[in-house]
């Protein structure tokens, strides 16, 4: 045990504030698992409970797995997880399982586990992008050997993952975007691009409204037409209005611990809508503990990188905190009713294997990053570079 | 890179991280900002709407299993009924919408059903639109098949969000062969009724396990799905495969109810029993209603315990051969038809009496006399031996049955209270005892079947989707009831009973009957065994057949002739007689001196027609035929039938055009046709005649293509 804590290393802060997640996360998910515990498992509700701590458990340990390697490594895994998730999109898109009529997750062949590609391409494509505004610091600004060779992955990987999961796609364009705003790249091109994406989704978006394919689309038009008209009688307005009440519910201090009445009303509580039960267990200070926990992980890392000096430290770490505390503020703006239905899990607090284990490597890499900072700073206490 | 640009370069990335966190920050607080707003200031709109939004979880009845005779035959089956309602005031019905189509609408409902007239179905539908009905009841208790078009209808095509159909489906029992073993089919548990028969007691299986599904009450106590998914799907009840071979099941019914009918009497039973297993083949009980009509309403042959009278005597004739007390030739004399036991009489229903008679002889006349002197100078000294014997041959065996209601057989020991002087002599001709139809048939069944006592059952199987989840085989009761000679002598006795006793009326010249005729006069409560001066029969039949080699064993009882015929020979005797003579004309394999017929043989080829290569192949070469392939590697292939073998040819299936599917089995042309991408309909059965879209066309996928089977 001793000797865990020893290797333990990292900004002490972002492992306080990702074991408080975790413990929110296994109380809400048990709570709000009874009905698919009776729907899957025939009445065990103890099976998802079990389930899911194995996972956040498998979780820690990826974490802590993940912090232990040098973050320079992640340049050039970054880039060789760029060329296998680009394939692999292709092949989900063609091949893989349908859920919900998305064809969103393969299943690995041998270890036989199933995962959303997506996930894994998101945090290829995040680390690739880090890589590359860091090589490209120099001339960061130039059109044509800057924001070309950068941008050309991003929309590669978000257009592979479109069709399958819009919001998804959005969402991950939108961190790139960020992350390239971070990186200096200009700001014009980037607004240009915007620009270009919402006219593009805007005609996407006509399309699907006028057209009377009843797919994928039927769901992302069913969904956006329910936001900006609610229909008060209409049951496919259900989930939010479910989510409203679950959270009106909660008041100051919330319900208590396993006391949700509308777990049982709203579908996915344990995923999409987990924010929806966790502020009716926990009330108004339970819900803004959770948006001040995601606040705080992104400040770590800003303290983090402030005294690092090398750029891609800065924007690794970075990167992977935005990407994880904005995936998190759209899935709470969703339960709370300020942006539509889109299918974004809560990191590590939403049930699901793979998105927790994937942002758990996220998190690895930015404790990497402030692990290796710590070493070099212990080794060569050379004065301090920028101290803004 | 210098040391100044390096530090630059962190300033202008370090304002752009903070500027994020900026921006972060404000998402965050707009995110408490509207969960403040929607606890406390929309509070109490959410919390009205939690109120009024009844919504529940409800169980969804599982699809109860079928019930099934021997052969397949459904017994018992749950079919859905429906309830068209409509939500007249649904959503997507503007005003627009619901003038353009509810007039179709009603002509289509008044075409479908026939009931109201177009103008009514208009008037009651726009009546309930005015009055905000949500769940409007249109028709209640409609069968699959309608329902099927009155999707089609206008507003109704276009489902339940949009059109407002809403069919609940309820579940109701049918049975399909109406009143075959009914009582033992039983009925499932409801409200205001007990559960009894197969359904009763195999409840557990036929039920299966109910679903959970997320409804909304709407007004008064009625309730709508708020899904179309179910939130646990409801898992069916197993089905059930029973013993009943539904054609003796059928002559055993009706030969019991022209019987009935013909004496007038009160109620009979009829119950078959296959020798070698105890399997129930045919189990009938018919009691007369106050309509005079007769129906089944109690299961007698297995809960009604009544005094056997004389087809007990087998029982103690064979107790008395086993311990070796008497033999088949011992000489016995029945006087003049009537003895004194005490100051109780006992008479035979031969007046004039037999005087000196062999034993066999008495049995086969069923002379009370001859048997009671013949037990009693037996078991005279040692009459609890006589009790021990006959316990010992398991005739008071209690082995639950399948069927829930047995009753134990009531054979009462020298101990017991209700023994007296005159018990033994009494007991000896079947009465001051009790049993069922169905342990006397258990008897003679042991009897038939060489000394092994089978327990009868009723149920084979229980299958979930046709997988065998529980199956019952054969039980036996006891290995040996007796010596094998004592059985020997026993059948002998039989034999006798019907080549030269009293049921001399059922001897036939194709096949050989055993059994033993019973009359017995039936013991009304209090009033004794007459009541109102008139006495009551209970005429029966029990035996087996043929009777060499046993195969079926059966017994036949009717309850209170009122007519003079009361004897159990031809009262309950032609009954026996009606069912051995259809089963013995349906089971082939009971004519055993027939020879083969050998024109069956010449024509060994069955007709092929086009089907997968594999298929084909590994069908001939099980039954033995040659198949000739001019080449091999074929996918589909027709098949052409030559003198002694089959010749394969390629059967060609071009992509993108309709291939001829013609001479097929179902399967395999769906298959093609699937594939095709068309959507393929098929009317009747066996393989295909006729295709409506001709081969050879270009496909158009999700094209309709119809079938007509032969």
């Amino acid at each position: 045990m001793k000797k865990l804590f020893t290797y333990t290393k990292g900004d002490w802060v972002i492992w306080i504030v990702v074991i408080l997640l975790s413990l929110f996360s296994l109380l809400s998910v048990y709570s709000s698992t009874g009905t698919l515990a009776y729907r899957m498992q025939g009445g065990n509700t103890e099976y998802y409970l079990f389930k899911h701590s194995a996972i956040v458990f498998i979780g820690f340990l990826i974490i802590f797995g993940t912090h232990l390697i040098p973050y320079t490594y992640y340049s050039r895994i970054a880039q060789i997880s760029l060329f296998i998730a680009a394939p692999m999109l292709f092949f989900t898109l063609i091949f893989g399982s349908h859920i919900n009529e998305a064809s969103r997750w393969i299943t690995l062949p041998v270890i036989n586990l199933t995962f959303q590609t997506s996930d894994f391409a998101k945090l290829a494509l995040i680390l690739f992008v880090a890589r590359s505004l860091s090589k490209k610091q120099e001339n960061i600004k130039d059109f044509k050997s800057a924001f070309l060779p950068i941008i050309a992955p991003v929309l590669l990987i978000t257009l592979l993952i479109l069709p399958a999961n819009l919001s998804t796609a959005a969402v991950l364009f939108t961190t790139c975007m960020f992350i390239m705003f971070i990186g200096r790249v200009n700001v014009k091109y980037i607004l240009l691009l915007m620009a270009t994406g919402l006219i593009c989704l805007s005609i996407f978006i006509g399309i699907a409204m006028v057209s009377n394919y009843n797919g994928r689309i039927g769901t992302w038009k069913a969904r956006i037409e329910n936001f900006i008209h609610p229909n008060p009688d209409d049951d496919s307005n259900y989930q939010a209005d479910q989510a409203q009440i679950a959270i009106a519910n909660g008041k100051l201090l919330g319900k208590g611990p396993g006391n949700s009445i509308q777990r049982n009303f709203l579908p996915h509580a344990y995923s999409d809508y987990i924010y929806a039960i966790v502020t009716e267990e926990y009330g108004l200070i339970g819900a803004s503990t959770i948006v001040i926990l995601y606040l705080i992980l992104f400040y770590r890392t800003i303290r983090i990188i402030r005294k690092s000096p090398r750029a891609f430290a800065t924007l690794v770490a970075v990167g992977c905190s935005f990407s994880l505390v904005f995936q998190a503020m759209i899935n709470m703006a969703v339960a709370v009713h300020i942006f539509p239905v889109t299918g974004q899990p809560l990191p590590f607090i939403s049930m699901g294997g793979t998105s927790i284990w994937f942002s758990s490597i996220g998190l690895g890499i930015i404790l990497s990053v402030s692990r290796d900072l710590e070493i070099e700073q212990k080794l060569e206490p050379t004065p301090q570079l920028a101290n803004a | 890179m210098g040391e100044e640009k390096t530090l630059d370069i962190k300033k202008d990335i370090l304002w752009r991280v903070y500027l994020v966190h900026f921006g972060l920050c404000l998402f965050g607080l707009a995110i408490i900002v509207q969960v403040f707003r929607i606890q406390y200031i929309q509070g109490s709109y959410w919390h009205a709407k939690a109120e009024t939004a009844t919504k529940e979880m409800r169980n969804i009845e599982a699809k109860r299993g079928n019930i099934y005779s021997e052969d397949g035959s459904l017994m018992a089956i749950s079919v859905p009924v429906y309830e068209v309602r409509m939500d007249v005031n649904a959503a997507a019905l503007t005003n627009e919408v619901w003038n353009k189509n509810i007039d179709s609408l009603s002509l289509c409902l008044a075409n479908l059903f026939n009931d109201k007239t177009k103008l009514q179905y208009l008037n009651e539908l726009n009546h309930a639109r005015k009055s905000g009905e949500r769940y409007y009841a249109i028709k209640k208790g409609v069968k699959y098949d309608k329902i099927k078009e009155l999707k089609d209808f206008p507003l109704f095509r276009m489902g339940r969000f949009k059109g407002g159909l809403i069919i609940p489906q309820t579940m109701e029992r049918d049975k399909p062969c109406s009143q075959l073993a009914e009582r033992t089919i039983g009925y499932p548990p409801a409200n205001d009724r007990v559960a009894v028969g197969i359904e009763g007691s195999f409840d557990n299986d036929l039920k299966g396990v109910s679903g959970k599904r997320l409804e909304q009450k709407i007004s008064g106590n009625l309730w709508k799905p708020v899904y179309d998914e179910n939130v646990v799907e409801p898992r069916d009840g197993n089905d059930i495969t029973t013993t009943i071979d539904i054609n003796i099941q059928d002559v055993a019914e009706r030969a019991l109810k022209s019987n009935l009918e013909k004496n007038m009497a009160e109620y009979g039973c009829v119950v078959v029993m296959e020798v070698a297993t105890g399997e129930v083949k045919a189990i009938a009980n018919l009691k007369r209603n106050s309509k005079n009509e007769y129906d089944e309403s109690l299961n007698y042959a297995i809960s009604e315990r009544t005094e056997p009278g004389s087809t007990f005597k087998l029982i103690s004739m064979m107790a008395a051969l086993d311990d070796g007390l008497i033999k088949l030739n011992d000489k016995v004399n029945t006087e003049h038809g009537y003895t004194v036991y005490f100051k109780d009489t006992m008479t035979d229903s031969h007046k004039e009496g037999f005087g000196i008679i062999t034993a066999q002889d008495a049995f086969e006349v069923s002379s009370n006399v001859g048997v009671s002197k013949l037990i009693t100078a037996a078991y005279g000294k040692n009459k609890q031996a006589f009790i021990d014997k006959i316990y010992s041959m398991k005739v008071n065996q209690n082995d639950s049955l399948q069927i829930k209601g047995a009753m134990p057989p009531d054979i009462k020991s020298t101990t017991d209270r209700r023994w007296s002087g005159i018990s033994l002599p009494w007991m000896s001709i079947g009465y001051e005892l009790r049993m069922t139809p169905l342990q006397t048939l258990t008897f003679y069944n042991a009897v038939a079947n060489n000394g092994k006592m089978m327990k009868p059952y009723f149920v084979k199987e229980v299958k979930d989707k046709g997988k065998v989840v529980k199956s019952y085989s054969p039980t036996i009761i006891s290995d040996s009831i007796c010596s094998a000679a004592t059985i020997k002598k026993a059948r002998a006795m039989l034999e006798g009973v019907v080549e030269r006793g009293t049921a001399k009326n059922l001897r036939d010249s194709s096949y050989k009957i055993a059994g033993k005729t019973g009359t017995a006069q039936r013991s009304m409560g209090k009033s004794g065994y007459k009541l109102n001066s008139k006495a009551n029969y209970q005429a029966s039949f029990c035996g087996y057949f043929p009777a060499d080699n046993p195969k079926y064993s059966c017994i036949a009882v009717v309850y209170s002739p009122s007519t003079s015929v009361y004897y159990g020979a031809s009262v309950a005797g032609p009954i026996f007689k009606e069912i051995t003579d259809k089963i013995y004309s349906s089971k082939l394999e009971m004519h055993k001196e027939q020879q083969t017929n050998p024109i069956a043989q010449t024509d060994r080829v069955p007709l092929v027609s086009g089907g997968l290569q594999k298929d084909i192949e590994t069908v001939c070469s099980n039954i033995g035929v040659n198949t000739l392939v001019h080449n091999n590697g074929f996918n589909w292939v027709q098949g052409n039938k030559q003198s002694n073998s089959v010749n394969l040819t390629e059967k060609h299936i071009a992509f993108g055009l309709i291939p001829n599917v013609v001479g097929m089995g179902m399967r395999d042309a769906v298959y093609i046709l699937e594939n095709a991408g068309l959507i393929v309909r098929v009317r009747g059965k066996g393989s295909v005649i006729k295709q409506s879209l001709e081969a050879g066309q270009s496909v158009s996928r999700g094209k309709e293509i119809v079938l007509d089977l032969s």
